[in-house]
């Protein structure tokens, strides 16, 4: 489902990923981890196309992304859903205006978004906020808002940049639990994270970048 | 479809939230295009104006003193079938003579002094309307006056020469003011849709991010571009008709013939003003936006 071979990316001149090659296969739910800065948010952006590669292929859900045009680009991360690092909700809209834009972008019937919203307001128990505005609303709430925004749609692989950032455990837990589902319904899950804690004993497929390039791979 | 409706209600939306920059901007395509429109009025009024004068316009051929009947029937011929000329009036010296004493009035007795008819007989010409361009008049003229028989040609040249440079002159000012104005609307709409895309960056950025079209992101900025010339042309229309009334109604004690001499803007006209607002403004709006890059 994502494909990485021979991918290297510079930041002006200085090298951030070198020559990365890995598999995600159909259905997996796998980690990226490493140190702050090692390159976790670059090498998901080089997935849903927010970079480009300087060397290397990059394969999403069929597309060869490196070499998207421009107009292609939204087909693409369509198919694609993003918990962003910095979260990019929108504080003009409510929570529910926040969920049900990932829809409308996919031009759907206004009657099922709300019905398609409600439901996945449900499955992060954040019914009863549906009208506030973000920027009242807790982190943790705020996350759930993010993780709900990216699923609603859908997509065929599922990016989760920090999904769980600076929360307490108990919440943390919660959110991968979110996660775990998702990924039981079908979607291709990869998150980013720099906290072992999330991995540890899933049994899952871990891969640690540090220093430019993947070190090593591992079972959480 | 269902992207369609969603434009329409981020625009109606940003149009009301930001109710005071879009009036402003309103109010400014309005007044040009209602300056626009009245200047394209007055010159289309002075242009009918003109030509119903050049219409009176004709061409004097005197004839030689002592030409005969037959000969003056021949030019005639001659004349009737020249398809330049409209329409050929014989004036013989006895009626030349009736109508300078007509034109004369009380002054008429010196006349009687006269023992002899000393006006030539003529023909009036009336050429057809295109023709009326001092240049083809002149040459024209010199064709004539080189004929048998013919004595004399005579026609206000300097009178046609200022007509036409007048015509003229307003034309192409229409032109340049029309040029200016339209390029100031797009501009306006161009100066306050850019504002609106600057501010809501971030939220465009998102939308890119989480699979927005183009056509998706543009949409909304698209229709409340078109909004603001359709509101303009609307104002500046009826502003246009108020005017228009206005001068025809209280003209009329001046110049009772005003109504008749006056050329109305037609309904084409009128939609015609909405119209072109409303592509001005969707063309400022659509630069405003600019190429999306993801
Ligand atoms: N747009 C950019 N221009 C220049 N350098 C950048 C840019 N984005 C990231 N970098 C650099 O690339 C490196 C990797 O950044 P990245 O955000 O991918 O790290 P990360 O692993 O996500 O870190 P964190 O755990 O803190 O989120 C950093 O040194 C960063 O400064
Ligand atoms: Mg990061």
């Amino acid at each position: 489902m994502i494909q990485f071979s021979g991918v290297s990316k510079y930041y002006d001149g200085d090298v951030v990923l070198k020559d990365i090659s890995f598999t995600i296969e159909k259905g997996e739910l796998a980690y990226i981890t490493g140190p702050s800065g090692a390159g976790k948010t670059t090498l998901l952006k080089l997935i849903y196309c927010a970079e480009r590669p300087d060397t290397g292929q990059i394969v999403v859900a069929g597309w060869d992304v490196g070499k998207l045009k421009q107009g292609t680009i939204p087909f693409l991360r369509r198919n694609v859903g993003i918990v962003f690092q910095d979260f990019r909700l929108l504080f003009n809209k409510t929570v529910f205006d926040n969920i049900a834009l990932a829809l409308r972008i996919h031009d759907m019937q206004p009657r099922e978004i709300k019905e398609t919203v409600n439901n996945v307001l449900k499955d992060i128990r954040l019914k009863h906020k549906e009208h506030v505005f973000p920027q009242h609303l807790s982190g943790g709430e705020q996350q759930r808002i993010v993780i709900a925004r990216a699923m609603v749609s859908r997509p065929t692989v599922l990016l989760a940049d920090e999904p769980t950032g600076n929360l307490d455990m108990d919440t943390s837990r919660n959110i991968m639990g979110l996660f775990r589902e998702i990924n039981a319904r079908g979607t291709t899950v990869l998150i980013a994270t720099h906290n072992n804690a999330l991995f540890h004993g899933t049994g899952r497929r871990v891969l640690y970048l540090n220093n430019t390039h993947i070190e090593k791979e591992a079972v959480g | 479809m269902s992207t369609l409706i969603y434009a329409l209600q981020t625009a109606m939306k940003s149009i009301w939230n930001e109710k005071w920059i879009n009036l402003l901007t309103v109010l400014s395509v309005s007044i040009g295009l209602l300056i626009l429109s009245s200047f394209v009025t007055v010159t289309l009024n002075v242009d009918s104006a003109l030509k119903r004068w050049a219409k009176g316009f004709g061409m004097v051929v005197y004839l030689d003193e002592d030409l005969t009947g037959k000969a003056e029937n021949e030019l005639k011929k001659l004349f009737l079938q020249d398809p330049d000329i409209l329409e050929v009036r014989y004036i013989s010296k006895e009626q030349a003579v009736r109508e300078l004493r007509l034109s004369l009035g009380e002054n008429a007795s010196i006349l009687d002094e006269l023992d002899e008819n000393p006006l030539p007989s003529s023909f009036e010409l009336k050429l057809k309307r295109e023709l009326l361009k001092p240049a083809v008049v002149k040459k024209k003229a010199e064709q004539i006056s080189r004929l048998k028989g013919v004595e004399e040609v005579q026609y206000g040249e300097k009178w046609l020469s200022s007509l036409n440079t007048l015509s003229t002159i307003l034309k192409t000012s229409a032109i340049f003011l029309g040029c200016a104005i339209l390029v100031a609307i797009v501009f306006i709409t161009y100066n306050t849709i850019k504002i609106f895309f600057y501010r809501r960056k971030d939220e465009i950025e998102t939308l890119k991010l989480l699979g927005a079209t183009r056509t998706f992101i543009r949409l909304p900025f698209l229709i409340e571009g078109l909004f603001i010339g359709i509101a303009g042309g609307l104002i500046s229309a009826v502003a246009l008709f108020g005017i228009h009334s206005m001068i025809s109604f209280k003209g009329v004690e001046i110049l009772p013939s005003i109504r008749t001499l006056m050329v109305a803007p037609p309904l084409q006209a009128y939609i015609l003003i909405v119209l072109v607002g409303a592509v001005m403004s969707l063309t400022g709006s659509f630069i405003a936006v600019g190429r999306i890059r993801y």
